[in-house]
C-alpha cells in the first residue's frame, strides 16, 4: 500500500469518526440540513486535499460540481427566460397580444445558433445569429463607451485645479492619466513621461495585488468559518 | 450560396450595428421602440447561446466517456451531477417544468446549497494558499519599479484591515489616498486605452473588417 | 538554515496561512472597524431613500465563488433596508446568483418581518446583460412582466409604480465580475442618471475608483472589509466583522513572509542569482 493510499484511508477514517460523533451527539441534526452540512463539509475537505496533491477525491468533487452548476444555469435559463419570455407568451397568444408574434425572430435566430451542433450543411446558419448578436452588441457599445467611459472620464480628469490639497490630488491624477497614456500609446520615445507612467502603474498593480490577496483570503475565511461553526458546531469563541 | 454564407452575415452585422448606434442618438419614439425590440430579441438569443454552451460542455464530457479516455469516470461524474440536478429542476417540487420555479425549498435548492455553493466557494478559496506562497517567492524588490509595487501592496494590505487603524490612523488614510489618487490615475489611463480599443474593434466588426466571429471553415 | 529560509517549502506557508485563519477565528478579540467614506455614502443614500419611503433595486451579480465576500454585503444592505422600510426589488444578471439572493432575502425578511410583495420583490435571473439593462431602462414591466414566483409586477405594491430604471431611488450592484463598469454604468446609469452604488469583491475594487471620482458611482463596498464596515454601520456584526480578525492576522503573516523573502534575497539570494 502506497503512502498516499494510507493517507487517504486515514483521512476517510477521521472524517467518518468526526461525523459519527457529530450526528451521535446531536450537533448535526438527523435531517436533510444535517446531512447537507455533512456533504458540504466532505466536498470542502475533498477540494482542500488538492493542497497536498492532485488526487481522486479532489477530482470527484470538482467534476460533480461542474455537472451540478451546468444544470443550475440551464434551469434558470429555462424558467425565467425560455418559459417566461418565449413559451408562455406564445402559448397565450390572442388578438390583443399579436405583437408577441415577433418573438419568432429571436427564436429562429436562437435555433440558427444551435445549428452549430448540426451537420456542416446547416451550420452556416449560425453565422446569421452570431452576426446579429455581435453586430448589435458592437453598435450598442460605441455610443455608450464614448459617453460613459471616454467623455465622462476625460471631463473629470480635466477639471479646474484649486490651490489646496484637493487641487494637488487632482494635479497628481492629471499627471498620472497623461503619463500612463504616454507610456501606452506613443511610439515616439518620451523617457521621463513613460517612466512616471510606469511608477503610477506599479502603484496600481501593487494595490491590485494587495486587494487580490485580501479577496482570496476572505474566501478562505468564509470556508473555514463554515467548517468550524456549521459543521463542527464549535462553541465559539473558545478564548 | 456565398452570399448567404458570407455576405448576408456581414450585412446583418452592419445593419444591426448601425441600428445600435443610431437609436441611441434618436429621441424619436419609433427609434426607441426599435431599440427595445431588438435588444429583447438579443436577450432571447443569449438564452439559446447559453444552452449551446452547456450542450458543448456535455458533449465534450460525453465524448470522453464514449472513448473511455483517461479519467473518463470523472467525465461520467459530470453527467451524474448534471442529470440529478436536472431531474430535481424538472420535478420543481412537484409542480413540473411549466410552472414558475420553486426556489425557496426542495431538492433542487438543497443541491445548490450543499453541493454547488461549498464546491464553488472552496475552489476559489484554494487560491489563497497559492497566492500567499507566490507572494513570498516572487515579491522581490529587484528594481525600483518592483520596490514601488511591493511597498504599495504592503501599505494596502495593512491599511485595508482594522489592524492598520490600530497602528496609526494615518495608515488607513494613506492606503485610501493611494487607491483614490495614484491608483485611480493609472486605472483611468488603462480604462481610456481599453475604451478606445473597444470602439475601434466594434467599428471593425460593423464595417466587416473584423470577421473572426464568423468562425473558420468554408467562406 | 540559510537554504531553508531562502526556499521555504510552500506547504509550510500553507500551514501558517491555515493557522493564521483558524486560531483568530476561534478567539474573540475585537478590532475597531471604522467605516470609510465610500461605504458610508451607500448607507447615507439608503437613509435618504428611507426618508422619502422610496424603492431601491439590488442587482445580484455574483456566484458562489465569491459568496463569502459579497453575501455579507447583501445581508447587511437588506437588513438596513428592511429596518428602515425601504422597498427592495432584487434581480440577477448571473444565473447562479438566484439561490444566493433567495437565501439573503429569506434570512433578512424572517429576521425583520419584511413581507413579500409589499416590502420586497425578487425577479430572478434574465439573460442579456446589457440588453436587459437597456430594456429595463424604459419598460420595466415589459422586461419583467412577472416576478420569479409568477406574480404580475404591475400588481405587486413594490413594483407597480416602477416604469423604468429612473424610477428607482437607488440602484446597488453586488458584483463579482464586470457588471458595474461594463453593464450598469454605460447601459443604465449613463442614460437614466439614477444614483448608483456598488458592493464588489476586493479583486474588482481598485478598478472602480475612476467611477467614484467621476460621480457615476456614489459609494463602494470593496471586499470583506467593505462588508464589515457596512455591518458596523447597521450595527449587526456578521461574518464579515468576524472575518476581520483572521484577515488582519493573515495579512501580517503574509507581509512577514514577503519581508523575510526580501531580507534573504538581499543578504544571500542576489549572489546566487535569486531565490528559486
Amino acid at each position: 500500500m502506497s503512502r498516499d493510499q494510507i493517507i487517504f484511508i486515514i483521512f476517510l477514517f477521521i472524517f467518518a469518526t468526526i461525523n459519527i460523533f457529530l450526528f451521535g451527539s446531536g450537533s448535526l441534526s438527523a435531517d436533510w440540513t444535517g446531512f447537507g452540512t455533512f456533504i458540504a463539509a466532505g466536498i470542502t475537505l475533498s477540494l482542500y486535499s488538492f493542497l497536498y496533491k492532485d488526487n481522486p477525491l479532489f477530482k470527484f468533487a470538482e467534476n460533480l460540481y461542474v455537472g451540478v452548476a451546468a444544470a443550475y444555469t440551464l434551469t434558470q435559463v429555462w424558467y425565467t427566460v425560455l418559459l417566461a419570455d418565449v413559451v408562455n407568451p406564445l402559448s397565450a397568444l390572442d388578438s390583443e397580444s399579436l405583437s408577441n408574434l415577433w418573438l419568432i425572430v429571436p427564436i429562429f435566430l436562437g435555433l440558427f445558433m444551435l445549428t452549430q451542433l448540426a451537420s456542416a450543411k446547416f451550420s452556416w446558419l449560425s453565422r446569421i445569429a452570431f452576426a446579429f448578436v455581435v453586430g448589435l452588441g458592437s453598435g450598442l457599445t460605441i455610443p455608450r463607451t464614448i459617453a460613459a467611459k471616454l467623455l465622462k472620464q476625460v471631463e473629470t480628469t480635466m477639471q479646474p485645479i484649486p490651490f489646496d490639497l484637493f487641487g494637488l490630488d487632482l494635479l497628481i491624477i492629471l499627471v498620472g492619466v497623461v503619463t500612463v497614456l504616454v507610456y501606452f500609446f506613443y511610439s515616439v520615445e518620451h523617457r521621463v513621461a513613460s517612466k512616471i507612467g510606469i511608477w503610477f502603474l506599479m502603484i496600481s498593480f501593487g494595490a491590485s495585488f494587495g486587494y487580490t490577496i485580501m479577496a482570496r483570503l476572505s474566501l478562505l475565511i468564509g470556508r473555514v468559518g463554515f467548517l468550524l461553526e456549521d459543521w463542527l458546531v464549535l462553541p465559539l469563541p473558545l478564548f | 450560396m456565398l452570399f448567404l454564407r458570407r455576405t448576408l452575415p456581414l450585412i446583418i452585422a452592419f445593419v444591426m450595428g448601425m441600428i445600435g448606434i443610431l437609436v441611441y442618438y434618436s429621441p424619436h419614439s419609433g427609434a426607441q421602440a426599435l431599440e427595445q425590440e431588438v435588444t429583447m430579441w438579443n436577450r432571447i438569443v443569449f438564452a439559446f447561446a447559453l444552452v449551446l454552451g452547456i450542450y458543448s460542455l456535455m458533449r465534450l464530457h460525453w465524448g470522453r466517456v464514449q472513448r473511455q479516455q483517461a479519467g473518463w469516470a470523472y467525465s461520467f461524474l459530470v453527467f451524474v451531477g448534471f442529470v440529478v440536478m436536472l431531474i430535481f429542476a424538472i420535478y420543481n417540487n412537484g409542480q413540473g417544468p411549466l410552472k414558475p420555479q420553486v426556489i425557496d425549498s426542495g431538492p433542487f435548492v438543497w443541491m445548490f446549497d450543499y453541493v454547488q455553493v461549498p464546491a464553488d466557494a472552496t475552489m476559489f478559496s484554494i487560491l489563497a494558499f497559492f497566492i500567499a506562497s507566490a507572494a513570498y517567492r516572487t515579491f522581490r524588490a529587484r528594481t525600483p519599479e518592483a520596490a514601488i509595487l511591493l511597498v504599495s501592496a504592503i501599505i494596502v494590505m495593512i491599511g485595508r484591515v482594522p489592524i492598520g487603524g490600530l497602528i496609526s490612523d494615518s495608515v488607513p488614510a494613506f492606503s485610501q489616498w493611494l487607491m483614490a489618487v495614484p491608483n485611480l490615475a493609472a486605472t483611468r489611463g488603462i480604462l481610456l486605452g481599453v475604451s478606445l480599443a473597444a470602439i475601434a474593434t466594434s467599428l471593425r466588426i460593423i464595417f466587416g473588417i473584423e470577421r473572426s466571429y464568423l468562425g473558420g471553415g468554408e467562406e | 538554515m540559510k537554504e531553508f529560509l531562502l526556499n521555504i517549502d510552500r506547504r509550510i506557508i500553507f500551514i501558517f496561512v491555515a493557522l493564521g485563519i483558524i486560531i483568530p477565528a476561534l478567539g474573540s478579540f475585537n478590532l475597531p472597524i471604522k467605516p470609510t467614506k465610500n461605504v458610508r455614502s451607500i448607507y447615507d443614500t439608503i437613509e435618504e431613500v428611507a426618508a422619502k419611503n422610496g424603492t431601491i433595486l439590488i442587482s445580484f451579480d455574483y456566484g458562489p465563488g465569491s459568496f463569502p465576500e459579497v453575501q455579507p454585503m447583501a445581508l447587511a444592505v437588506l437588513r438596513h433596508c428592511f429596518k428602515r422600510n425601504v422597498k427592495v426589488v432584487g434581480m440577477c444578471l448571473w444565473p447562479d446568483a438566484v439561490g444566493l439572493a433567495q437565501q439573503a432575502f429569506d434570512t433578512t425578511s424572517k429576521e425583520l418581518g419584511a413581507e413579500y410583495g409589499s416590502n420586497y420583490v425578487f425577479l430572478g435571473f434574465k439573460t442579456g446583460f446589457h440588453s436587459l439593462v437597456i430594456n429595463m431602462g424604459r419598460d420595466f414591466h415589459g422586461t419583467f412582466p412577472q416576478d420569479l414566483h409568477g406574480n404580475n409586477t404591475t400588481e405587486l405594491p413594490v413594483t407597480q409604480n416602477i416604469k423604468g430604471l429612473a424610477d428607482f431611488d437607488y440602484v446597488i450592484c453586488l458584483a463579482a465580475g464586470n457588471s458595474p463598469d461594463d453593464i450598469w454604468i454605460p447601459y443604465g446609469q449613463e442614460r437614466y442618471k439614477f444614483k448608483f452604488g456598488l458592493g464588489c469583491t476586493a479583486v474588482m475594487a481598485p478598478d472602480q475608483f475612476p467611477y467614484l471620482q467621476s460621480g457615476q458611482m456614489n459609494g463602494m463596498m470593496g471586499g470583506l472589509a467593505g462588508a464589515a464596515e457596512y455591518e458596523t454601520l447597521v450595527q449587526v456584526p456578521g461574518t464579515a466583522t468576524e472575518g476581520m480578525r483572521p484577515q488582519s492576522v493573515v495579512h501580517l503573516i503574509i507581509i512577514a513572509f514577503i519581508i523575510l523573502g526580501n531580507v534573504m534575497y538581499f543578504l544571500y539570494g542576489r549572489q546566487k542569482g535569486g531565490v528559486q
